[in-house]
């Protein structure tokens, strides 16, 4: 009796004792996210100049120039253009452009980390959550652009980025434990997807013959 | 117009029980006012510290992946302080509040002693808690960290206020039925 009065009063305890108040973390924008959407809002409220200010001296251009390497030729000075002409859906395309490839060259990063040999599965799967949150924070900015040009790709990336987050949600109740392993084919898919569309979009300026 | 006497004078805690929950509300005080003073030496210490132990936070090495792990720990780093500031400030006040309510209601022995002694170092070392989470988060990660935090502050010394403060309701119900 004594016994269960004791385990009855630790529990009691031992509950609120442990709940403590840590703080909520809500994910902020970083400086990329933040210059798409003010040029985005920009150009929807048809001020093509303060977009073309946003984009000259913000963070947007400075990526695309640190990224030149993986994007396909001519998409700053495209953008910039199209800024200029004041052609709204041109500038979203080659937006879209730039995150999709942003998104495929970490999912590029993601597939060769995982195949790296070593570390524990736990931190495999972590390693693979990391990077989807990465993957989705850019690409969700695009998807309505890329499913209203290219609809079946836009649902293709959210498959294969739905099956990938099974495999690295942890363990909790029944639900089985993580399994990195299974998580490069997904994102070679998101990969191999996003770099049809990166091909399929042209970014050089058109030339009338 | 006459007055009724009171039957039962509000009695004053110990004066060291005292000394601590002024201690504790001047600890958060000073917190506070250094959290402000020193945040970017304070924020820079952390990142440079978490940079430092890259496995420890699951850094790559990837900079669109690394920013939010940083974030994310900063934030809470920060947060820790706060929680400091805010409960230390709270829990010295309680102190006060719930020491004198245990002075006056619990007869003089060693229930008294017990219950100020456990609502005193309960209330004064919770707030520590938060203090060492927000140390050991660039040294030891988020979750482990807190892990820390919890067994060697917050469960015991949150569990310390938790049994006085229930032995005291105990002892005041008790006094409703056998005044």
């Amino acid at each position: 009796m004594t016994r269960v009065m004791l385990t009855l009063l630790a529990t009691l305890l031992a509950a609120p004792a442990a709940a403590h108040h840590v703080g909520a973390y809500v994910p902020k924008d970083n400086a990329v996210t933040i210059n798409f959407k003010q040029v985005k809002f920009s150009v929807q409220a048809r001020k093509f100049d303060v977009a073309l200010r946003l984009f000259e001296t913000g963070a947007l251009r400075a990526e695309m120039r640190a990224h030149a390497a993986t994007l396909p030729a001519g998409l700053e000075d495209g953008t910039r253009a199209a800024l200029a002409a004041s052609d709204g859906p041109e500038v979203e395309r080659r937006l879209m452009i730039f995150f999709a490839a942003l998104a495929r060259d970490l999912a590029l990063e993601a597939d060769r980390r995982l195949a790296e040999a070593g570390g524990t599965a736990e931190s495999r799967a972590a390693t693979g959550r990391k990077f989807l949150e990465a993957i989705w924070r850019y690409y969700n900015l695009v998807d309505f652009a890329v499913a209203t040009r290219d609809n079946k790709t836009s649902v293709a990336v959210r498959l294969a980025f739905d099956e990938a987050e099974t495999y690295v949600k942890p363990a909790t109740g029944a639900a089985a434990p993580a399994d990195p392993a299974r998580l490069r084919p997904p994102l070679q898919r998101i990969a191999q997807v996003l770099s049809t569309l990166i091909e399929a979009s042209p970014t050089q300026a058109r030339r009338d013959s | 117009m006459t007055v009724a006497a009171e039957p039962h004078p509000w009695r004053v805690p110990p004066r060291w029980v005292l000394l601590v929950a002024v201690l504790s509300i001047v600890c958060a005080e000073v917190g506070g006012a250094s959290m402000a003073r020193f945040k970017v030496e304070l924020t820079r210490w952390a990142r440079d510290s978490m940079l430092a132990r890259p496995a420890v936070h699951g850094l790559v090495g990837v900079r669109d992946v690394d920013e939010r792990i940083l974030d994310e720990a900063l934030v809470k780093f920060d947060a820790g302080l706060r929680l400091f500031h805010m409960h230390a400030e709270g829990m010295g006040l309680v102190i006060i509040a719930t020491t004198m309510v245990a002075a006056t209601v619990a007869r003089a022995g060693v229930a008294r002693r017990v219950i100020i002694a456990l609502l005193t170092t309960g209330g004064a070392g919770y707030p520590v808690g938060y203090l060492v989470w927000s140390a050991l988060i660039p040294a030891y990660g988020l979750e482990r960290a807190k892990t820390i935090a919890e067994w060697l502050v917050w469960i015991p010394f949150g569990s310390a206020t938790i049994v006085a403060l229930w032995w005291l309701t105990g002892l005041i119900a008790l006094r409703m039925i056998r005044p």
